[in-house]
């Protein structure tokens, strides 16, 4: 039932993502340092998986998912450095009303995964044409990361999340936090030498 | 019927105050003259209400709002006492330059949408004369509300979800559309905690880009002057809040200018409210001039320019030939430099 009615309005999140990522690019154009902009539509399948997740009770976390899960268009841009992140955070801002801005970090500041900056958008007006019975979602995401953080992101997601697999031990996990940290770091020094 | 409950407050200004009153409440019924007034504005809400506007996240970046929030617990369950939270946040933004309002929540079903439409009618002073069989009697009345007020004030809010939806509505102002932008815009910015839908910047662009193209498309030598014209007198609405339909309309231009324009906005978009960013325009369209020795000033957009103008150095010096070829679309005579 929900992969149905995912799949009757994907066509169209396919179109607002691109006209997000035009736009992006048209926004940002003479902003230095930008390694990638680029948006998707959610692919069928894993929104059917985020859509029958539990919450940590045991009840299910969307009782509306089509409009509680708001990453169906999701956008990401890429920097070099962490002051770029800034730079184009203040961008976005500028062009985009935002209804949630976190910057992502772990929890403690003993611990290392995760970083990036996230924006939930509202999506801009006069994109895609709206004529249609089916609305285009309201929000979409929007992803800030260094070049670090980026590739730590897609390396962790993918030996993290494979289906099929067990999940990651102690150990693994351990390893997976210490390539955060290098990143980190890594991060930190390119930061310093590109202010030079 | 779909309007379900009707909450009325005598709104003080009390903004600042140390002591504010108690602001007092009541349920209004569903039917009778009120009603039917009330009524009307419930309906034509979808049309009146014009204004996009969208709440501001919370400081901490969190996905909420304080006056979201107020109206979300209303329309949930509502309840005079629910209404007076909203009616005290519009009190506390209120100053004594608005004086006493009187504020209406209208709450109603429409299929699956809930939907509130929140009025503010000002304050002012009238007389009532009636006739009677002997004559006439009349009566000085302090506390009369009119819509018809200047500062008429109204925002509608309409959406299935109460979990994920209302973070937009649609609001009248009609301090916000007289354009003057030395009136505080605490309908909006203070009491709903909200910003226009489109951006100061996003709003601009796109108005520049219609300019721009529809410049760039226009085949009428006098089409294509008059666009150059409105984008050259652009920079005087700096802060001015206005739509794509706002300005066309106040440059006065030919309907064939007009629809040069609107053809490059996309639906929906050419009554939508921003504020213009002078400064945005100018990254869109902004023309180089170059003044020669010679008193010849050539001027061509900046992307455009060394295509439109070829330059030779020539042996002499620092001397430098232009030429172009083209068409001559328009030709002006101009105040001489002083």
């Amino acid at each position: 039932m929900i992969e149905d009615q995912y799949r009757a309005r994907h066509p169209r999140l396919v179109k607002a993502a691109a006209a997000i990522e035009r736009q992006l690019r048209e926004y940002l154009e003479g902003t230095p340092h930008i390694d990638r902009v680029s948006a998707r539509a959610k692919s069928i399948d894993r929104f059917v998986v985020k859509a029958n997740k539990n919450d940590e009770n045991g009840f299910a976390k969307y009782s509306d998912p089509l409009s509680q899960i708001q990453d169906q268009v999701g956008a990401r841009i890429v920097g070099f450095y962490l002051s770029d992140i800034e730079a184009i955070s203040t961008v976005v801002k500028r062009y985009y009303r935002p209804i949630e801005t976190k910057s992502l970090v772990p929890d403690t500041e003993w611990s290392f995964g995760y970083f990036g900056k996230h924006f939930i958008l509202l999506m801009p007006t006069g994109l895609v044409d709206n004529r249609d019975e089916e609305p285009t979602p309201e929000f979409f995401e929007l992803q800030i990361k260094t070049l670090f953080q980026h590739a730590w992101s897609e390396a962790e997601h993918d030996v993290g999340y494979k289906p099929g697999t067990n999940p990651l031990t102690s150990d693994e996990q351990r390893q997976l936090a210490f390539t955060a940290a290098q990143a980190w770091g890594a991060d930190r020094i390119f930061e310093e030498l590109s202010k030079r | 019927m779909p309007i379900t409950h009707i909450h009325t407050y005598l709104v003080h200004p009390t903004k600042g105050s140390t002591n504010p009153p108690e602001t007092g409440g009541t349920e209004v019924g569903r039917s009778g003259k009120m009603f039917d007034l009330l009524e009307g504005i419930y309906d034509r809400s979808e049309t009146e209400c014009d204004i996009a506007i969208s709440f501001n996240h919370a400081a901490s970046g969190n996905q909420q709002n304080d006056c979201r929030d107020l109206i979300l617990t209303y329309l949930q369950g509502p309840t005079v006492r629910r209404g007076q939270h909203i009616a005290k946040r519009l009190a506390d933004a209120t100053t004594h330059r608005s004086h006493l309002g009187l504020l209406f929540l209208i709450a109603g079903q429409e299929g699956f949408d809930h939907k509130i439409v929140v009025s503010r009618f000002p304050a002012d002073s009238g007389i009532l004369a009636e006739e009677s069989a002997g004559g006439l009697s009349v009566e000085f009345l302090e506390k009369v509300f009119m819509k018809s007020a200047k500062s008429y004030k109204s925002v509608m809010y309409r959406h299935r979800s109460f979990n994920t939806g209302f973070w937009e509505g649609k609001a009248t102002d009609k301090q916000v559309n007289s354009l003057d932008i030395s009136i505080p815009n605490y309908w909006i910015a203070e009491f709903l905690d909200s910003d226009f839908r489109t951006t100061s910047a996003a709003g601009t662009r796109r108005l520049a880009n219609a300019i721009k193209e529809a410049g760039k498309k226009a085949t009428r030598a006098s089409v294509k002057s008059e666009i150059a014209a409105a984008a050259t007198l652009a920079t005087g609405f700096a802060g001015r809040k206005l739509s794509a339909k706002g300005f066309v309309r106040s440059l006065a231009l030919s309907q064939a200018a007009q629809d040069a324009i609107y053809a490059e906005l996309k639906s929906g978009v050419v009554d939508e409210t921003f504020q213009f960013d002078a400064a945005e325009f100018g990254r869109v369209i902004s023309y180089r001039s170059v003044e020669l020795d010679n008193g010849g000033m050539l001027t061509a957009e900046v992307g455009d320019f060394d295509g439109v103008f070829q330059r030779q150095q020539l042996k002499d010096g620092d001397r430098i030939r232009f030429s172009t070829e083209g068409k001559i679309v328009s030709e002006k005579l101009g105040k001489a430099k002083q």
